[in-house]
């Protein structure tokens, strides 16, 4: 009777909320393994457009737009100013020397005026919007909130969206043959610039995504960017930098392990746990669990 | 020769006389501010902010102290001690204040108030929670002006005694200081008055997801939650509590600090029910703390909290020690506010001298529809607890 006890209300609701935020890892870190996998650009402001998101979808909102509007518009205002930011800011130090030190610095700076103008705009104060599902389910005896559900439901459409995109369309191909080689893809009528800040707008609009559905969950505030960033980019690391499949594997792998290992030891001692995992895998196999993108 | 000499000495003396009285009136004494304004407690550094500017405001139209006017030097010290300890250095060598306050980290404040010791300067908290701070690891160089853990606690414990007699408790704090001080002096104040203890869990500052505790809360079947989780990690964890159903049978106390102006409105409906012990509420019907409350919300647009009328409180205190003591050295200004008695928005309040904690009434306060309404009060005496700092 204890053990059924402890795995229906202590083992298994873990791991159901682990899965939950698995997939909200995921949706921020697959803009991020795009944008590094096809750009070669490591976006340290991708946390604060994941924010810009969740705020963009809390204005609309407190003007009256439904939940589910939200989730398509926010992606699409997105659009535009990831494009902009590419073709305006990033280009611009592209073709210098170092292009791993200054595009990090560019959009690391990026992020921390993001973050102050948020501030600004908004006060330092968290907002929290209405949960648009609520209630919950008992499945096999787990008690799971419906909003947690559709967010485990709509992540899975989203990556699975993505993928066949990048994988299954002309555009997808196209935007592959630009990263594996700029100057061949150019010289067979890609417009590779176009696809480049077509690629990053990409990215950010999915972490604008990734904001609209975990606002609910998360609340949102100025610095709510540093969440998830830290955790993206071990799981684009360990997933193999660039690749959607890895990104979903290391996220749902590291988001277990914190959820199970938060159980026996101390919470504050997963992130070791987790990083470590990361450190080990810069060592043994420092591409990753799969290949890049462009590469693949 | 001596007409020379004369005239060279009243010259001297005309020039001195000039020198020394605009100077002394204009040479403006000077706080640092080291304060969250970026991060988990950004919104407690705000009402920080904002507490001390409408003082220092009031305090310089009224003439400032001694005459001299009031000046504050902000920092952000981002909840994080290792941060507050360089942003204090920097004030105390760089910007060269006389005092120094606004940490609201507990471990800010135990790191700066060493660094102060080091620097012979002398700082105040508005915030911190922790009794260490004014119990085992009490410092002669720091004042706590706003109640400690042990004082909440006493508070709540005396409504729980009342209202849910021999209660079945579960704590939930944060991973620092403050959080294990909170949790442990609720914890034997609940068994002071015949509750019981089902288990305790401590989440790491900045926690995303509280959910996957509630698996050992379930399990547990708690009447009460206690939490100190504070800024916006307060608005996840009841956001999560209410999304998993656990409002509907549990009744969450906490900390001053868990629920307050700041937070109250983004936790919305899921906050009602909540109950605190705390020193000060926007709520208390006193002529001072009216005149208080609508000053504040002409400035800040928003009604304080205890951290806003804490540190509104502090610059008066300051001010009332600097004038007794005649001057800002530290040691002078070190006796004049032990023992100290001076009136804030909250009613008089007293720095003892044997640890230096305020000594203050304090309230039980109960949220209902979104609104803080006072249950019941304290007498500050009863609920202090003793001096258990043998520092000084």
């Amino acid at each position: 009777m204890a053990v059924l006890d402890y795995l229906q209300f202590v083992l298994a609701p873990q791991m159901v909320t682990g899965l939950a935020l698995g997939v909200a890892v995921v949706l921020v870190a697959l803009g991020l393994t795009i944008i590094f996998g096809l750009l070669d650009v490591i976006n340290m402001s991708h946390g604060e457009f994941y924010a810009l998101g969740a705020f963009v979808a809390l204005a609309l909102g407190s003007i009256g737009l439904p939940f589910w509007l939200l989730l398509i518009l926010v992606p699409l205002a997105l659009l535009p100013i990831g494009y902009m930011v590419e073709r305006g800011l990033i280009q611009r130090v592209f073709h210098g020397g170092d292009r791993h030190v200054t595009t990090l610095l560019l959009t690391f700076g990026l992020g921390l005026v993001i973050e102050d103008v948020l501030k600004l705009a908004f006060g330092p104060n968290p907002h929290r919007p209405e949960t648009p599902i609520s209630g919950g389910v008992e499945l096999l005896g787990v008690f799971v909130p419906n909003y947690r559900l559709f967010l485990i439901i709509a992540g899975a459409v989203v990556i699975a969206a993505v993928a066949a995109v990048v994988y299954r369309t002309r555009l997808g191909a196209m935007v592959r043959a630009a990263a594996y080689d700029r100057h061949m893809a150019a010289s067979l009528g890609v417009p590779v610039k176009q696809v480049y800040a077509g690629a990053f707008a990409f990215g950010v609009a999915l972490a604008g995504l990734a904001g609209v559905l975990l606002a609910p969950i998360y609340s949102v505030f100025p610095t709510m960017g540093r969440d998830f960033i830290l955790l993206a980019f071990t799981v684009v690391i360990v997933g193999g930098m660039g690749s959607i499949a890895g990104a979903v594997v290391a996220g749902l792998f590291l988001t277990q392990v914190q959820a199970i290992a938060s159980l026996y030891i101390s919470p504050v001692w997963t992130d070791p746990i987790v990083f470590g995992i990361m450190v080990v895998m810069l060592m043994v196999r420092p591409q990753g669990l799969f290949g890049r993108l462009g590469h693949a | 020769m001596t007409s020379t000499l004369r005239l060279l000495s009243a010259l001297l003396a005309g020039t001195a006389a000039i020198a020394a009285t605009p100077a002394l009136a204009a040479d403006p004494i000077k706080i640092g501010v080291v304060t969250p304004l970026s991060g988990t407690y950004a919104g407690i550094g705000q009402q920080v902010r904002w507490g001390l500017e409408l003082a220092a405001t009031e305090v310089n139209a009224a003439g400032g102290i001694m005459g001299r006017p009031v000046e504050l030097s902000f920092e952000d010290e981002e909840a994080n001690p290792s941060v507050a300890v360089q942003k204090a250095e920097k004030l105390f060598q760089v910007n060269k204040v006389d005092f120094l306050t606004g940490t609201v980290n507990s471990g800010s404040t135990l790191a700066v108030g060493q660094l102060a010791e080091r620097a012979g300067k002398l700082i105040a908290t508005t915030v911190s929670f922790a009794d260490s701070i004014t119990a085992d690891k009490c410092s002669p160089n720091v004042f706590r002006v706003n109640a400690r853990a042990g004082q909440q606690s006493a508070a709540l414990a005396s409504w729980l005694a009342k209202e849910k007699p021999q209660a079945k408790v579960f704590y939930l704090g944060p991973d620092y200081e403050m959080g294990r001080s909170t949790v442990a002096a609720f914890r034997s104040n609940v068994d002071r008055v015949g509750g019981s203890s089902l288990g305790e869990v401590f989440a790491p500052l900045d926690s995303k997801d509280y959910t996957q505790y509630f698996g050992q809360i379930r399990a547990t079947r708690p009447q009460v939650l206690y939490t100190s989780v504070a800024g916006t990690d307060t608005v996840r964890l009841f956001t999560q509590l209410q999304e998993f159903g656990l409002l509907g049978n549990i009744t969450v106390l906490g900390a001053s600090g868990t629920v307050t102006a700041q937070n109250i409105g983004a936790i919305g409906k899921a906050a009602d029910g909540f109950v605190t012990g705390v020193g000060y509420s926007a709520e208390i019907a006193t002529p001072e703390n009216k005149r208080f409350v609508e000053a504040f919300k002409a400035a800040a647009k928003t009604d304080p909290d205890l951290y806003g009328a804490d540190s509104y409180g502090l610059i008066f205190a300051y001010k009332a020690a600097v004038e007794k003591a005649g001057s800002t050295d530290t040691d002078k200004v070190r006796e004049a506010l032990r023992g100290l008695t001076w009136k804030t928005p909250q009613g008089e309040k007293t720095l003892r001298a044997g640890d230096h904690q305020a000594e203050q009434t304090m309230y039980v306060v109960r949220v209902a529809g979104g609104q803080f309404k006072i249950v019941s009060e304290i007498p500050g005496p009863d609920a202090i607890g003793a001096d258990t700092c043998t520092k000084f």
